[in-house]
């Protein structure tokens, strides 16, 4: 497991009538090359979480193991540098975090940090700003005078450019265009399909999660209420519902030709499959 | 960065947090005017007392007060350093080589000391007891009368509610950007000269770059609310002066006058 959570618990604002436990015993395993998405309502810590995947918060209780280090409660861990370039954080709305003159030295910037050359730097930037859909012609423009969406890509090139290994982002899609997010998942399912990465994601959006992820993590009042992967996860989507969460359209579509008489099989996960389910069972009924 | 104390509100359920904010400011001022009357110890003992009940009454803890006093503290033995090496009246303390200590150098600092730190206890009874909000209403209400020699209230208490309104949010915005820097290997305590001044750099662009685009949202906000300085306006919140709004100022007022009648009338 690159990453795994024991007893881990966090306190905002310790000692004041602000304190607030953000996380309560959490206990986890991230598995290793898939990509997991962190799903649950606005305070259920999911953002807390993410932070400490990267050691930005420090458990208040517990250990966390990431890759080999381990952070204990109460330690003051140093050189978290090594760290950090192995698990790349993207925070939410991520285009905040741009300040160089230029679109190809603010990707460059992260590597650098990291120690790699001027050159070396540059050179990864351009190969994560390929990735991301941005071309040469971006390279010397101010990062500051581009679109939202291509901020956005910019500042996840920023990211990439470290070629970390187990990459996390924190609502990624969040205030895109649906082209922008559909580009972006895909990017994502790329980066775990051919490159291999791990990919953790918080998200509130069921049909990435159903079209784009292995596991499924949900958040509730601080701790993890469900773990498991995403076909056990939305085959019983009543206990969706009874979590708030709506299941996607296809769950929905198929609930509902059940509920109507359609014999709808459990493996069906495109719409095409359905599609053609239909089509037969309509066929044959005349 | 949240753990910083001086001015800070603290929402909790006493008599002093629903007191008119009118009442507490004026209060505060008189008091202050009080610790700078020459009363001696004596005086500073009673205005002690008084600042203390208030702090139990408005159930504060006397660690909140303490720690808003600390950054203080530096400041303190600085200038005790600098009374110890220009101050040479009073009794002579002890001698070290060519230098003495003198019983004044020790008072001097002592004074200042004590009335920082009624300073920063009055103080806070207002700020920790006051929501921001309401601690605008109270200022523009106070400078209303002013407005005759062309004082614009109004607006500024508007901007001293947007100031106080986006402490906070830059703050958050802060620690954001600090994390997410640090996301990409920025070091804010360790490396070298220019390795720091760049990573500054990444905190401070993109602060200013939110900061502005807060401010032109909100700007438009106000606009496409029909908001222009100078109307007239109508409040949501009518500030009324109670019975213990009375005995606050009438208290913080004896007080003063006690402290005048210590230093010049005995």
């Amino acid at each position: 497991m690159p990453i795994s959570f024991e007893h881990v618990g966090y306190v905002y604002s310790k000692g004041t009538p602000y304190e607030y436990q953000a996380l309560k015993d959490v206990c986890l395993d991230i598995e290793e090359g898939k990509i997991t998405a962190v799903i649950g309502q606005t305070g259920s810590g999911k953002s807390t979480l993410v932070q400490h995947l990267n050691a930005l918060l420090l458990p208040e209780s517990g250990e966390i193991h990431i890759l080999d280090r381990v952070i204990k409660a109460g330690d003051k861990p140093k050189h978290l540098k090594a760290l950090r370039k192995e698990v790349g954080l993207v925070f939410q709305f991520p285009e905040y975090q741009l300040f160089e003159e230029t679109v190809l030295k603010d990707v460059a910037f992260g590597p650098k940090n990291f120690g790699a050359s001027e050159e070396e730097a540059k050179k990864r930037a351009k190969q994560a700003l390929k990735l991301v859909g941005l071309s040469e012609e971006y390279y010397e423009r101010s990062p500051l005078e581009l679109s939202g969406g291509q901020k956005r890509r910019v500042a996840i090139a920023g990211i990439l450019a470290m070629d970390p290994s187990i990459l996390v982002l924190d609502e990624p899609t969040a205030g895109l265009d649906p082209q922008g997010t559909e580009a972006m998942m895909k990017l994502f399912y790329e980066l775990n399909h051919t490159y291999g990465k791990t990919v953790l994601i918080v998200t509130h959006d069921m049909e990435q999660v159903f079209r784009y992820c292995d596991r499924v993590i949900v958040m509730e009042d601080g701790g993890v209420r469900i773990h498991t992967d995403k076909d056990t996860f939305f085959s019983d989507p009543e206990a969706c519902r009874k979590m708030n969460i709506l299941p996607p359209v296809l769950i929905r579509m198929k609930e509902l030709l059940k509920a109507n008489g359609f014999e709808v099989a459990d493996d069906i996960i495109t719409e095409d499959a359905l599609a053609d389910c239909i089509a037969r069972q309509v066929k044959k009924h005349g | 960065m949240g753990n910083i104390t001086l001015g800070r509100y603290i929402p909790l359920d006493s008599p002093i947090h629903k007191m008119d904010p009118r009442a507490k400011i004026l209060a505060m001022l008189l008091v202050l005017v009080a610790i700078f009357m020459p009363a001696g110890w004596i005086g500073y003992g009673i205005i002690f007392a008084a600042a203390s009940l208030t702090i139990i009454i408005a159930r504060l803890s006397f660690t909140f007060i303490w720690k808003a006093m600390k950054p203080m503290l530096f400041m303190l033995v600085f200038l005790f350093v600098i009374n110890a090496f220009l101050l040479k009246t009073g009794d002579p303390l002890f001698t070290v080589g060519s230098f003495t200590l003198y019983s004044d150098a020790v008072f001097q600092t002592l004074y200042i000391a004590v009335r920082l730190l009624l300073m920063v206890m009055i103080t806070t009874c207002l700020t920790a007891t006051t929501k921001p909000l309401d601690m605008t209403l109270g200022i523009e209400d106070l400078l209303k009368p002013f407005q005759k020699i062309h004082v614009p209230a109004h607006e500024i208490a508007m901007l001293i509610s947007i100031a106080l309104r986006f402490i906070p949010d830059l703050i958050d915005e802060t620690e954001r950007i600090i994390k997410a820097q640090e996301s990409r290997g920025v070091d804010l305590k360790e490396g070298k000269i220019m390795e720091r001044i760049m990573a500054i750099l990444s905190l401070i662009v993109p602060l200013f770059v939110s900061a502005f685009q807060r401010a032109e949202d909100l700007a438009n906000a106000m606009e496409a609310r029909g908001y222009a300085p100078g109307e007239q306006r109508t409040r949501y919140k009518v500030l009324k002066m109670e019975g213990r709004d009375y005995i606050l100022l009438f208290g913080a007022a004896a007080l003063l006058a006690g402290m005048v009648w210590l230093a010049y009338f005995r």
